[in-house]
């Protein structure tokens, strides 16, 4: 090798050492070691084998298209492919003939059209023996079965529409709309996802609704299509399907045995389930035990906490302490209105109640079936995942934009006279992922982990770490993500057996969404199974914008304020912080008792998406319509088992 | 015996006959009242239970999925028969969904061409051009600071930086945050995701490989250093073609569409009755 190459060798390996190690390895201290373990410079460049994540990830899990039998009823026209555009940043037409496009591009979507109107289409040509008479006819029958149904179905419509079909099979009902939406479905997500770019889920939504009682569950597969098209999506109709969630476990067991694949489920809307999401007694005549929680433990890997019918973290009811409990809650009833709400019901509907009697359960049977993360999607049934409040276009296709979207009646059971207004459906949610890269193995892993967080539209980024040996300095540290990798377990982590006089310390972190509104505070939410075997519940202030101070006796931080002019729907960054940031000690641990731990994040004040309709459309909204919004995400938990 | 082959009566018997047979022959048995589950019915439920539940149905199930077949058959009968199909505002949509689906669908049947691809790359380069990409090196300074005020930390550490160059060590330099300090080549988009448009903006104009700033963004400002930087290009057919083939399947599919509506409107005459126009108030058109 000549002397000038080589010198440039050298030169530039000091360079890339001087520019990569010393951000590695001299953050005062031992900070340096500790770093090192998330960059081991082993590899020539001091970037490669970052093995964490570094960017959040947000996406839907949770849209329908008019492929949805009651999206396309209520008026939806888009279909997958429209909701992909949309998604990966294109401007497109909405419903109602408006141009919409998203303030920046998502990096995921989930379309998860209902599985009960998906299935293949009857096979009527089976039922027909004349057919087979006729050469053509009989070759169709054949391809049919062998399971090239779509071929023969594409050239029964191609050769009708070019006059050549069979005179004899010319009166033979139901051969010419042939068409598989699952397969449809299937193939609108291969021909979008792009890996490190958009991620195009595999998806369906199990719409299990008897009584109007919702335990709607949605499936997210690993897998690409070939192994997803090995099999029909779980219906709720017997013989096909079934109402109870544990029958969809089974299919989910068979699909992973069948193909090898990977499925996972979230629970979405406990808040309309009136009171069966997330029982501790008995569900479906069967007792909940052991059994019944491994299972569900093994599956149910997320919930939605918040989605345009309602948030389902915490309830003013359950947490009278939490004065950010009543946020945008549906407490009237079940889904369709039918049942009025009642109290009881409450405790095993909402998600901060099901991690407490989850603790009770584990306690008792030795499995914690309500150890579920975070995520949020929107269930628009648009085909458009606009969840921003400025930007919102509605979960149905009659409530995108509109003068009357803030005066309408979204529906109502006259026999109950229970009503749910369209102002009470929320611009919201995405789900947050911190996946090492934007791949459907990639994010469906963070997922099954629980690394997830929801966020009621806006992209803050949020970071939550528990270990035993954080230290306030780790909040000044220049690469926390690195620190908090180290030292302990991201969102949806566990941690076990205190080591002697230890307590759980958290690392958390919150930016901004870079054009949202600052954050007005950052909260831990712990929950514990007290010495009595009863559930407890504290709400902490950890984290603050400017110079309050903690109420002494309550600890808790005064309001941050708001800069909301309604009439005008704007707001001001002039209070809040861009960015908070602080490492906590859990003050009141007990090693013997069983807890968790999440956090939540929460904005200042900002218009809700009926103060800007208010403003844009001139129109009076109605009496009790809530024109302001406090946004906020909320993290997976973080587990503590003695 | 000749004389009866020509009775009236046997005509009509025969004839009656053979439109019974015709009818038999082409409705398959299933005129009103008659419902026959053939063999391949049966085969085709099970097939379609085992791709659910992955295995074969019980005795009972498959009675179960008959049971079910049967009663849609009946219902369906009556119901069509009773008019119920009609004015019904969600069959309709469905129908009209199915029809759309079919002119769609017939587009997949003639598949996009070399020539075709190529022209459409050529005519569309902005929808598949590879994004501009970019590594940099960023220094964060709040803008409520304790001590020197934002604007003059940042010219006081822009100089500092400078001096040092692009390997400066800048482990402790500028104020804490969770914005990564370096960034490894990647899209300029994710650039703007992280830091927001206008600093995506300003760090596409900054020149290379020197610390430059202060540059704002929604968290306060930064002073920058681009390490490396990629220009956007049109890739080849060849990196692209399944997404080509896409656009132009989807475009197809939407004049598929427009042809399907423009067609049908030339074997229809369609009337709108207005009402008696009231005073200018516009309910006429829309």
């Amino acid at each position: 090798m000549a002397r000038g190459s080589s010198l440039r060798v050298v030169i530039g390996t000091l360079l890339l050492a001087a520019v990569g190690l010393p951000a590695l390895a001299q953050d005062a201290g031992h900070d340096g070691q500790i770093s090192e373990k998330a960059y081991p410079k082993k590899a020539y460049s001091p970037y490669a084998g970052r093995s964490y994540p570094t960017r959040p990830l947000f996406g839907d899990t949770h849209l329908h298209t008019a492929v949805s039998f009651d999206a396309g009823a209520f008026g939806a026209r888009l279909l997958p492919r429209d909701a992909y555009r949309l998604a990966r940043g294109e401007e497109i037409s909405s419903n109602s003939g408006q141009p919409v496009k998203l303030s920046r591009p998502l990096d995921w979507l989930v379309v998860a059209d209902h599985s009960d109107n998906m299935g293949f289409f009857p096979d009527l040509m089976a039922g027909k023996p004349e057919l087979l008479a006729d050469p053509t006819g009989r070759r169709w029958y054949e391809e049919i079965k062998n399971g090239q149904g779509a071929k023969a179905a594409m050239e029964i419509i191609v050769s009708f529409s070019k006059g050549t079909f069979p005179k004899d099979l010319m009166y033979f009902p139901g051969t010419r709309a042939y068409r598989s939406a699952w397969k449809d479905t299937i193939a609108a997500a291969e021909q979008y996802n792009e890996p490190g770019r958009f991620t195009a889920f595999i998806g369906y939504e199990w719409t299990s609704n008897t009584g109007g009682n919702n335990l709607h569950r949605n499936v997210v597969f690993r897998d690409n299509g070939d192994k997803a098209s090995q099999v029909e999506p779980f219906t709720v109709y017997p013989p096909f399907g079934s109402d109870n969630p544990v029958e969809l476990w089974k299919w989910m067991d068979a699909y992973e045995k069948k193909t090898g694949g990977s499925v996972l489920a979230i629970t979405h809307n406990g808040n309309l389930s009136n009171g069966r999401m997330f029982p501790v007694v008995e569900a479906f005549g069967k007792p909940i035990d052991r059994p019944y929680a491994e299972t569900r433990a093994r599956w149910e890997r997320l919930a939605e906490a918040t989605q345009t019918k309602g948030t389902g973290e915490a309830h003013p009811y359950l947490s009278p302490n939490d004065e950010f409990a009543d946020f945008e809650i549906w407490d009237k009833g079940n889904l369709d209105c039918s049942v009025p709400k009642k109290k009881e019901m409450l405790e095993f509907e909402y998600a901060r109640a099901a991690y407490k009697n989850g603790l009770k359960l584990e306690q008792k049977l030795g499995v914690n079936p309500y150890k579920f993360g975070l995520i949020s999607g929107s269930d628009a049934h648009t085909g458009l995942p606009a969840m921003e409040e400025e930007n919102f276009f509605g979960k149905t296709a009659p409530q995108e934009p509109s003068p009357e979207r803030t005066q309408a009646t979204f529906f109502a059971d006259p026999k109950t006279g229970l009503k749910v207004m369209d102002w009470e459906v929320g611009a919201s949610g995405y789900g947050a992922v911190w996946a090492t890269e934007n791949t459907r193995e990639a994010i469906w892993d963070a997922m099954q982990r629980k690394e997830t967080y929801s966020t009621t539209g806006p992209r803050m980024a949020v970071r939550f770490f528990g270990g035993w040996d954080f230290e306030p300095r780790d909040a000044q540290n220049r690469m926390p993500a690195a620190i908090g990798y180290v030292k302990g377990v991201p969102m949806g982590g566990d941690l076990k057996k205190a080591p002697a006089g230890k307590a759980p310390t958290f690392l958390v972190a919150a930016l901004k969404d870079p054009i949202g509104a600052n954050l007005d505070r950052v909260q831990v939410i712990k929950g514990w199974l007290d010495a009595k075997g009863e559930v407890q519940e504290q709400v902490y202030d950890v984290a603050w914008s400017g110079d309050r101070k903690a109420d002494s006796k309550s600890g808790k931080v005064p309001s941050v304020g708001s800069t909301v002019s309604v009439e005008e729907a704007t707001w001001t960054n002039t209070i809040g912080a861009p960015e908070l940031i602080t490492v906590w000690k859990d003050p009141a641990f007990d090693p013997a008792l069983r807890a968790f731990y999440y956090a939540r994040v929460i904005e200042i004040p900002t218009p809700r998406w009926t103060a800007y309709d208010a403003k844009r459309f001139g129109v009076k909204p109605l009496p009790g319509t809530r024109m302001t919004v406090t946004e906020r995400a909320y993290t997976s938990p973080i587990w503590y088992t003695p | 015996m000749r004389k009866a082959l020509r009775e009236p009566l046997l005509h009509f018997l025969v004839l009656g006959l053979l439109l019974f047979a015709f009818f038999e022959w082409r409705g398959g048995g299933a005129g009103a009242g008659r419902i026959v589950v053939t063999a391949g019915q049966l085969q085709h439920f099970a097939a379609g239970f085992a791709r659910t539940w992955q295995r074969e149905p019980t005795e009972s199930e498959l009675k179960g999925l008959v049971d079910e077949y049967v009663k849609e058959e009946m219902a369906a009968r009556e119901a069509v028969a009773e008019g119920l199909d009609r004015d019904d505002a969600i069959i309709r949509k469905r129908l009209r969904q199915k029809l759309e689906f079919l002119a769609e669908d017939a587009v997949d049947q003639a598949p996009p061409t070399e020539a075709d691809l190529r022209a459409w790359l050529t005519t569309h380069p902005d929808a598949f051009r590879v994004e501009g990409q970019v590594a940099l090196r960023q220094v964060f300074v709040r803008r409520e600071r304790p001590g020197a005020s934002a604007t003059a930390e940042a010219a006081r550490l822009l100089a500092r930086l400078r001096v040092a160059g692009s390997g400066a060590d800048t482990a402790r330099l500028g104020d804490p945050t969770t914005l990564p300090p370096e960034l490894s080549l990647g899209p300029v988009r994710e650039v703007g995701l992280t830091y927001g448009d206008a600093f995506a903006r300003a760090v596409e104009a900054a020149p290379l490989g020197q610390w430059t700033g202060p540059v704002e963004s929604a968290y306060g400002l930064h002073l920058i250093l681009v390490r490396e930087r990629l220009s956007p290009s049109v890739p080849d057919l060849a990196a692209v073609r399944p997404k080509v083939v896409g656009e132009v399947i989807a475009e197809r599919r939407k004049r598929a569409l427009t042809a399907l509506y423009d067609g049908l409107l030339t074997r229809y005459r369609v009337t709108i009755e207005h009402p008696a126009a009231p005073a200018a108030s516009g309910g006429a058109g829309r």
